[in-house]
């Protein structure tokens, strides 16, 4: 089986609330003191890649988009071993969201030619936007199964499942088919071994322009332009502290229940 | 006087025999040291053999002195007294080869009575006593680190035999020659003289010749057979302490060459060194390792004894495959396997706290083998405590062990003024926080006091704030040597562009990582642990503070500073200038303190609620009585108040960090002097 699985590297979700600025004008994180790391879920993507792996004869391709920063993402997948590793290289463009993510990602899978598998993660630890994986199935004419937590290998094609709020939901799939990847209990990255970490540095990765894939920045900048950023800001907390008064304990709890009634009403 | 002497080999004829049977001895005995010696030389390479005299002097102090041993004094005494014993009767034997084979008359006069007889006799009778403490303590007390085998009895039997019948030899003849010089034998003339009572001359001239060839075989049969036994430390236990390690008494951890190395890490005895091999064939089974393990104190399965012993075990079969193994390429298995002392589980247990290696009384350095193993399990294996992956990760991609945490580098520092190091022009210091000093809220105040301190003092200092990165001593601990040679490495490099002299940190961990590691990896940095420095601001009379009524105090001695370094003083000195009231000292403390169980990386592991070091440490203080808990390290004072809450005392404890109580101490003292300036006023 041909799997493919798509990575982002994002900013480190971690880091210390004082530590994380955005910029107001470019409507972007600004990188600051943080640290670049992948995204959690493409890695429970790729662990669950990779659990496929063994148990079955396929190959994993991993691609990303992004800066020059954004290989260290593509080494850490070598390190795992996965078997071949891409880069579409960003163009300068505020604020590529999904739309044209998946624009750049769709071209490229198509250059690369047909994948049982297209893996990507539920959704990024910095936009949050959760519509990578449907965009890139709808731009390839594939199905999509999103929130996935299992998958199986059958003759028939792939088993997936997933949690809903009512039970487990077990879904049979031909392939090749776009599957979004949620975290559980079971694809919990895996460290790699220090020795591949050493290897990982001598792989080869290759990288790709916009044009190299048949694009150009107008058309993704078009793409992107699907959704806009008005405002980008922190938002400043704040909290207040009142003592709710009254002539007996009743009268307080009475008090107390009110204005909790007044609040839920209001919401 | 002068003609005082006796006759050697008395009664014994074909005494040629003696010396065909010392051959087949002496072959037994040497081959069975020599698979020994073959064995060590297919370890590593480590080098054990500069700084000739200090080495000497570790000999004489821990091997003829018996220096370490006495930390249990019934085991110390019993061992004293045999081996002061068995040295002597060994110099006895080779007077009389000296007198009676080369013919040199020396055996006579006041040198025969003085020592011959009467020091020879008295240190015979003293190892008696010592080997029936030994059968009281082995099969009366029974304590819980000995090792119970049909060994150790057989050699206590076999010592207890050969000394009684060389009394008995010695009574018969004082008996049967009438020895005019008996009286300077007390204990073969007692023999002689029950013996008399008892039997005819005659008989005991028989009885003699016929003991005098037995005691000779069991003689001959203990040499032989003691280098295939445990006795086997005779030798090795001196050779191991000359090639111990010098520089860091409670041991420390080697860097990896990672170009070159086959393996990272420990999974086969192949890949120790020599002298890690040496180690175990020197264990002497005594337990006292496992006996002040923390970890095996609150009932893990860590023991670094059985550690030791079961590597032992395996020595044999070295190189071999395994039985049921030879398809996987004739590799052999690895050591480490469930079920075993080697247990994942166990080597996951240890704090590094170096207790093992610094009581050790032949010096086998037991920790630094675990983090070996723990080195395979980490980077070849790639298998080890999901909690600590998240640490490892987290150092990695934030340069800090503390995943989740919400704190910057800098907020402990909000309304101090602490500048950049290159915002300082010339430097006294740079002020290393740490990540434990910096992104644990506990921690944030005593960082805040040390730092208080220091512009108290007017030292100009500097920290590094987001420049900061862990050293890398989790890292190392945990067994990502990969990672912690990374992190040194830009560490080092960070401090070089600012051109950092001189570093006080308030972690002992960072402390230890400066002075004792990163000259590994070409960093070469002053360093000064917080109380060592504090002690020489107050020394300098650059801190004034007042002795207050805060009530009595302990002091927790952080692993890392104490047993490690041997800094022992400085906290103290700094305490007693802080409270009015003496220091109470909990039992286990200095370089035999009790680790908090903070160490090796086992802070990023939640432990078993029933089996927590913190939890028994923070007993130990709680039963000391005193009202402060004083601690000089971040992660001691973390594992400590989580200790003393998880206990729920009646008694109101505080856990301080020792520059928390001296900033207290300070404003005191300038609270007081307000107060004066006043009423002066007024």
């Amino acid at each position: 089986m041909k799997i493919l699985v798509c990575l982002k590297q994002i900013l480190d979700p971690e880091v210390s609330p004082r530590d994380f600025q955005v910029d107001p004008d470019r409507l972007e994180a600004v990188l600051g003191s943080a640290s670049l790391v992948t995204n959690i879920f493409c890695e429970n993507a790729l662990e669950t890649a990779l659990q496929l792996r063994e148990g079955s004869d396929s190959e994993i391709t991993a691609m990303t988009f992004g800066p020059d920063d954004a290989e260290e993402t593509l080494r850490k997948a070598f390190a795992l071993k996965v078997d071949h590793a891409y880069r579409i290289a960003t163009p300068e463009i505020p604020h590529c969201n999904s739309a044209g993510a998946a624009t750049v990602l769709a071209a490229a899978i198509k250059k690369l030619g047909t994948f049982d598998l297209i893996m990507l993660g539920r959704e990024s630890g910095d936009w949050g936007e959760g519509q990578t994986a449907g965009l890139v199935a709808e731009m390839l004419g594939l199905n999509c199964v999103s929130f996935v937590d299992q998958i199986d290998i059958v003759d028939a094609g792939v088993h997936l499942q997933r949690q809903t709020d009512v039970g487990r939901e077990k879904l049979v799939s031909d392939t090749p088919v776009v599957v979004s990847i949620t975290n559980t209990e079971t694809n919990v990255p895996r460290i790699p071994k220090t020795r591949d970490i050493m290897l990982a540095h001598r792989k080869e990765l290759t990288t790709w322009t916009l044009d190299d894939i048949g694009l150009d920045e107008e058309k993704v900048t078009r793409a992107a332009n699907a959704t806009q950023v008005v405002e980008l800001y922190i938002p400043e907390e704040t909290s207040s502290c009142e003592f709710i008064t009254g002539d007996s304990l009743d009268d307080r709890i009475r008090e107390l229940a009110q204005r909790i009634a007044n609040i839920v009403q209001s919401v | 006087m002068d003609d005082a002497t006796r006759q050697v080999l008395w009664n014994i004829k074909h005494v040629w025999v003696m010396y065909v049977l010392l051959v087949p001895t002496a072959v037994v005995a040497g081959y069975g040291v020599y698979r020994h010696v073959r064995q060590w030389r297919r370890g590593q390479p480590s080098a054990r053999f500069d700084r000739p005299i200090e080495r000497l002097a570790r000999v004489l102090k821990m091997a003829i002195l018996q220096a370490t041993i006495w930390r249990d004094p019934l085991a110390g005494a019993l061992h004293a007294m045999m081996f002061w014993g068995f040295v002597t009767l060994l110099i006895a034997t080779t007077v009389v080869m000296i007198d009676h084979d080369f013919n040199v008359p020396i055996m006579k006069g006041s040198f025969y009575l003085y020592f011959q007889s009467l020091f020879v006799d008295c240190l015979g009778a003293l190892a008696m006593v010592g080997v029936a403490l030994a059968a009281i303590r082995r099969w009366g007390l029974r304590p819980k680190k000995l090792v119970f085998s049909d060994e150790a009895n057989g050699i206590l039997v076999l010592i207890f035999v050969i000394l009684a019948s060389g009394f008995l030899l010695e009574g018969w003849r004082i008996a049967a020659t009438n020895d005019e010089w008996s009286s300077w034998s007390p204990v073969g003339l007692m023999v002689a003289r029950v013996s008399t009572t008892v039997v005819s001359v005659d008989a005991l001239r028989t009885a003699h010749l016929i003991v005098w060839w037995g005691h000779l075989l069991l003689v001959f049969g203990l040499i032989a057979w003691a280098p295939y036994t445990k006795l086997l430390h005779i030798v090795t236990a001196p050779l191991n302490i000359y090639t111990s390690n010098l520089d860091a008494p409670a041991g420390s951890l080697q860097p990896i060459d990672f170009e070159s190395a086959e393996v990272f890490g420990v999974k086969n005895l192949e890949q120790f060194t020599w002298k890690d091999l040496l180690d175990l064939d020197s264990c002497t089974e005594c337990g006292q390792c496992t006996s002040v393990c923390p970890a095996n104190a609150v009932g893990k399965a860590l023991s670094p004894r059985d550690i030791i012993l079961d590597l032992q075990r395996q020595l044999p079969a070295m190189g071999r495959p395994l039985s049921g193994h030879t398809d996987v390429a004739n590799e052999p298995s690895s050591i480490i396997a469930d079920g075993t002392p080697l247990s994942a589980e166990a080597l996951w247990q240890c704090t590094t706290c170096g207790a093992c290696v610094e009581t050790c009384p032949v010096a086998i350095e037991q920790y630094p083998k675990i983090v070996d193993m723990r080195r395979f399990l980490v980077m070849e294996d790639a298998q080890f405590p999901r909690t600590l992956q998240g640490a490892l990760t987290s150092m990695e991609q934030r340069g800090h062990p503390f995943r989740g945490t919400q704190a910057s580098r800098t907020d402990w520092a909000d309304g101090l003024d602490v500048p950049h190091i290159k915002e300082v022009d010339q430097p006294e210091v740079l002020l290393w926080v740490g990540c434990g000093g910096a992104l644990v809220d506990r921690n944030q105040k005593s960082t805040r006091a040390l730092a208080k301190l220091l512009q108290h003092a007017g030292v100009k200092f500097g920290i590094l704030g987001r420049d900061e990165s862990c050293t890398g001593d989790p890292a190392r601990r945990i067994g990502n040597e990969f990672l912690f040679d990374t992190l040194a490495r830009q560490t080092i490099e960070t401090l070089n562009s600012h051109q950092v002299h001189t570093v006080v940190t308030a972690c002992p961990h960072c402390f230890n990582t400066f002075r004792n590691e990163y000259p590994q990896f070409g960093g070469k940095f002053e360093v000064y642990h917080h109380t060592t420095y504090l002690a020489k601001l107050i020394g300098e009379n650059r801190l004034t503070l007042d002795a207050s009524q805060i009530g009595t105090i302990t002091l927790h001695d952080p692993c890392y500073l104490g047993r490690h370094n041997g800094i022992t003083d400085e906290p103290r000195q700094i305490l007693a200038k802080v409270s009015e009231a003496p220091l109470i000292e909990m039992e286990q403390h200095g370089t035999q303190s009790f680790c908090c169980g903070g160490g090796g990386g086992m802070s990023f592991v939640d432990e078993p609620p029933d089996q927590r070091v913190n939890v028994e440490r923070s007993k130990q203080a709680l039963s000391s009585g005193a009202d402060t808990i004083a601690v000089a390290c971040p992660f001691c004072t973390t594992m400590l108040e989580d200790g003393v809450g998880a206990l729920q005392s009646d008694r109101k404890v505080v856990v301080k960090d020792v520059a928390e109580l001296l900033w207290d101490s300070v404003e005191n003292s300038n609270a007081a002097k307000a107060d004066v300036g006043d009423r002066d006023k007024s």
